[in-house]
């Protein structure tokens, strides 16, 4: 990006003397060392510095999401659109499951992980869904006691009751408050999002999330180039790199936009339930006022944005 | 007099503690504001462009599955030379195929015995396949109650916005309306196999297993 370029978006004078003296200093220390040139690895200033996504201004950002989007399209030879649409007024996302109906078939992961450009190997999933015996959580659901490696021929097994779990949107959410960098935080429209650039992979809210919801990229995603959905968000579904946390982020690029999340479309049972809890005529508040409702691990008052019922 | 001194020397004290009160106080606060004001009130962007939510048209209801190939209307063998034997029976020669399990029903319950390409209401009022929900619910009044809502029954497209919205024999078969076991999808590794794969993945040799004690 050069500022000379009558082409570039105006910084202001203080962002674009200090980003040139960057540019100017690393550029010295690589020749210095010989480290850009006889490795040829491409050191990106402008991402290595990019700004908080809270503090880049309306330029910065729409800089960002071209680079990103260029860099994306390149890697998997796709045309890649990155956004960061942002928060509807008056919308705060809530989310329904019925376990009355949840047969355990899994296409909520799968719909997920192809939406949401999980890594396929490592495996990253982020619905998990647990197998619990019917007579056990009748007296009380126990996530310890959840199986979700169960390996059936066909489902429903008999006796058996199932409970997807991903990232419960907590309105007092403890991952984001552990966070040292400030790289994780809910969004107006309830949305708890992660910034992939300020994560610095210690895994605080992996070990402060109550409901296992969070997964670490301990290697390098692989990701195939025909399986890319470009359909990305800043804060959602964009490829994550080795040493970053990942969860759900209730299909930010789809429900922004007024979509159902990929989970739901999925459903063969139609199981799964969303809206705004803002709007009584919704699908998730005329549940939440007909329906016998649960949250999990509601003693921890996280109070969670993700309701399970009985239909 | 000394009782009065001793009064305004706890007059004193009253008021230099109700300053630290106060001062602590003001620490403290000084102290949230800090901790919250680097990230805003909600953590969010200010300079989100408004958005608003537009009206919102109205759900559009799927018809019902496509007539596959070899569906054919109902009147094209029923005609006016059959007879209808309206007595309740085992279907052995023709739709051997069709086993019914739903409550205690049997054809002539939901199908017209009078107009064969429609069904019958319980108030003997015909309705059209293509609105076989209005069937349904003069039974399942729970659904009655949840289906039109969203509650209950699958939906796909915009929860704000155009969507489709499934009748119920999209997903359950009228005649034996209870979900069919399905395969599951492959079960996620467990962590063990996934720290294998990684090591693979970074061209580190496995661990190898030795037969010798």
């Amino acid at each position: 990006m050069n500022p000379d370029d009558p082409d570039a978006p105006k910084l202001d004078a203080k962002g674009a003397s200090r980003r040139k003296f960057l540019r100017t200093a690393v550029a010295g220390a690589a020749a210095l060392t010989g480290v850009g040139a006889a490795t040829g690895m491409e050191f990106d200033v402008e991402a290595m510095f990019q700004g908080h996504f809270r503090e880049l201004s309306r330029e910065d950002l729409d800089r960002v999401l071209e680079r990103l989007a260029k860099k994306y399209s390149a890697r998997y030879a796709k045309d890649v659109k990155v956004s960061a649409t942002g928060p509807i007024d008056g919308v705060v996302f809530g989310y329904g499951l019925d376990i009355s109906r949840c047969i355990g078939c899994r296409k909520c992961v799968y719909a997920c992980v192809d939406e949401n450009n999980q890594s396929r190997d490592p495996q990253i999933q982020w619905i998990r869904v647990l197998e619990f015996e019917r007579e056990k959580v009748m007296r009380g659901i126990n996530l310890e006691d959840g199986n979700p490696y169960y390996d059936h021929e066909e489902v429903p097994a008999p006796d058996k009751v199932y409970l997807p779990v991903a990232c419960q949107h907590c309105d007092d959410s403890p991952c984001t408050q552990v966070c040292p960098t400030g790289a994780t935080w809910m969004e107006p429209d309830g949305i708890v999002v992660i910034d992939y650039d300020w994560c610095i992979g210690c895994r605080y809210c992996m070990a402060a999330c109550p409901y296992g919801a969070r997964k670490f990229n301990w290697a390098e995603p692989n990701l195939p180039a025909e399986d890319v959905n470009p359909n990305m968000h800043l804060l959602g579904n964009r490829p994550r790199g080795k040493g970053v946390v990942e969860k759900c982020s209730f299909c930010i690029q789809r429900v922004r936009d007024g979509r159902y999340p990929a989970c739901l479309e999925a459903c063969p049972v139609g199981a799964r339930k969303f809206g705004n809890l803002l709007d009584p005529k919704s699908e998730i508040r005329q549940l939440l006022a007909t329906k016998r409702t649960f949250v999990l691990k509601a003693e921890l008052e996280t109070h969670p944005k993700f309701f399970y019922f009985w239909g | 007099m000394a009782d009065t001194e001793d009064g305004e020397g706890i007059e004193k004290r009253v008021q230099g503690a109700t300053w630290t009160v106060l001062g602590g106080a003001l620490v403290f606060v000084l102290m949230l504001f800090s901790l919250q004001c680097p990230h805003g009130e909600d953590g969010s962007r200010a300079d989100y462009p408004k958005r608003t939510l537009p009206p919102e048209p109205e759900p559009v209801l799927l018809a019902g599955p496509e007539p596959s190939d070899d569906y054919f209307p109902c009147s094209d063998c029923h005609d006016e030379t059959m007879k209808v034997d309206p007595e309740r029976r085992a279907m052995e020669e023709d739709h051997e195929d069709i086993e019914v399990v739903h409550g205690d029903l049997w054809c002539l319950q939901c199908h017209s015995a009078e107009d064969r390409d429609s069904l019958q209401l319980a108030d003997r009022t015909h309705v059209a396949f293509g609105e076989s929900w209005k069937m349904c619910l003069q039974c399942h009044g729970q659904r009655r109650q949840d289906w039109p809502t969203g509650i209950h029954g699958k939906r796909t497209g915009h929860w704000w916005g155009p969507k489709e919205v499934r009748t119920c024999i999209e997903c359950h078969d009228p005649h034996a309306p209870r979900f069919k076991a399905i395969e599951p999808l492959p079960p996620p590794r467990r962590p063990e196999a996934i720290l294998s794969s990684t090591a693979a993945a970074s061209s580190v040799p496995a661990q190898e297993v030795s037969d010798e004690p």
